[in-house]
């Protein structure tokens, strides 16, 4: 395959899956911050286990395409030997925090401008921009000094990346292979069982076929990054979906058009636009809203940073890290996706009690 | 007889859930209350919210780009 060729690829295969992404995320309600809020405002789990859902469909078809040679996922960001456990927790309660205040993460802002809402297109706007400049610009001088101070370098512990199964496996001794494929079965068959053991969970068509889709689409992205548009002459980055620093780059991407090149995570943010748009006008739910008041422009403003350089500041967002980096069950990624329920979980009760004073009384008188 | 009404028109979602629970504190058992909201998302949500407390949800009615939900307190 050409020069050319290889970036076609990649653009039209991620755009199809952004398309798929979105259509069916659009259809069946999926939101991770909204499985989150169900799950805490009224005891409803069933879409929180379509995403734990999409997680475990994403281990087992991360694993097999690893352990089958198909695909060297140790390529993949999330198991660098180069820990960033601090940028991690900060970044991923910033993102949890901030995805409560818009009332969606990364994708289901993306989702929410497809279907009309103009409230998520200043969303993507901030959330891009501040992306950018915490990867790039201003803030990554912060983020730089933050990662080299704080950053654990595995290579010196012995470690060949940060594989959970792998890392405890070369803690106690034994073979590090085994050990892998035995934490990617133990993980992914205690998510299908705390899915699949909840009755409502069972029922809900809608949720099933949301965290087989969503699962699916990241094993799509291995396959097309590692496999399909594998080039030796012109590497493409092993990747799949993720929804932070994708939308930084399609706003520079816009912007430089004419200089810029297509990647994978640029086609996923367009595709998933626009599969949203389309499944929302062939459903008529298509609606263009707007802003509620000023308390509502200043959340969402307010969100959207907090998504941007915590996303970047964590190496993903509720997809990136939550499916995405789990699906490698990487150490690191693990650490984000804890951060992010956690930072979620505290922003809930922010909204609910409507001050921080009121949301850390909150937290500790539950316990 | 509709006890409270709750404008949430404008609000994305966790944001009408979560007045809705609130204001539905102040409805005496057996009482309704009736939400606007505009997100279409909010029509899964009530639906959910309703089952998950065992409250009633009375009405689900949309007019234009304006969703109307009427829930009876049941506890």
């Amino acid at each position: 395959m050409g020069e050319l060729a290889a970036t076609t690829i990649v653009g039209i295969g991620g755009f199809t899956i952004g398309l798929v992404f979105g259509a069916v995320a659009q259809r069946t309600n999926f939101c991770t911050m909204g499985g989150l809020s169900d799950l805490v405002l009224m005891g409803d789990g069933r879409r929180l286990r379509a995403w734990v859902l999409a997680t475990a469909v994403a281990i087992i078809g991360t694993h097999a395409l690893h352990f089958s040679g198909a695909i060297d996922v140790n390529k993949a960001i999330y198991l660098s030997t180069n820990l960033g456990w601090l940028g991690a927790i900060i970044g991923g309660a910033m993102f949890g925090f901030g995805m409560t205040l818009t009332g969606g993460c990364g994708s289901k802002t993306l989702v929410r401008l497809g279907a009309g809402n103009l409230k998520s297109l200043i969303v993507v706007l901030v959330l891009g921009s501040v992306a950018y400049m915490t990867l790039r610009g201003l803030f990554a001088l912060v983020r730089v000094q933050l990662e080299s101070a704080t950053n654990i370098d595995l290579k010196t512990h012995g470690l060949r990346n940060q594989n959970i199964g792998e890392m405890a496996a070369t803690v106690i001794g034994l073979p590090a292979g085994a050990a892998r494929a035995a934490a990617a079965v133990a993980v992914a068959a205690a998510f299908l069982i705390f899915c699949f053991k909840d009755a409502a969970f069972r029922r809900s068509p809608a949720n099933i076929a949301a965290g087989l889709v969503i699962g699916l689409t990241v094993i799509a992205g291995w396959v097309l990054t590692g496999i399909i548009a594998a080039d030796e002459f012109n590497p493409v980055p092993l990747a799949s979906v993720t929804f932070v620093a994708p939308v930084g780059e399609s706003l520079q991407y816009l912007m430089t058009f004419t200089g810029a090149t297509v990647n994978f995570g640029i086609a996923t943010v367009g595709g998933v636009i626009v599969g949203s748009f389309v499944m929302a006008v062939a459903t008529g739910t298509f609606q263009i809203e707007s802003f509620a008041d000023r308390s509502d422009l200043v959340r969402h403003l307010g969100g959207g940073a907090l998504m941007g350089a915590g996303g970047v500041m964590a190496l993903g967002c509720t997809i990136g890290q939550g499916v995405t980096g789990m699906s490698t069950l990487s150490l690191g990624s693990v650490i984000a996706w804890l951060s992010i329920l956690g930072g979620g979980y505290f922003g809930m009760k922010y909204l609910e009690e409507g001050s921080l004073g009121g949301a850390i009384r909150a937290v500790f008188a539950r316990g | 007889m509709t006890n409270q009404v709750l404008d949430a028109k404008g609000l994305n979602c966790p944001l009408p859930i979560l007045k809705a629970k609130k204001a539905l504190k102040d409805v005496p058992v057996g009482g309704t209350l009736e939400v606007f909201a505009t997100d279409p998302g909010s029509v899964a949500d009530f639906e959910a919210f309703c089952r998950a407390t065992g409250n009633e949800l009375v009405e689900s009615t949309q007019d234009k780009d304006v969703y109307r939900y009427l829930i009876k307190r049941l506890n």
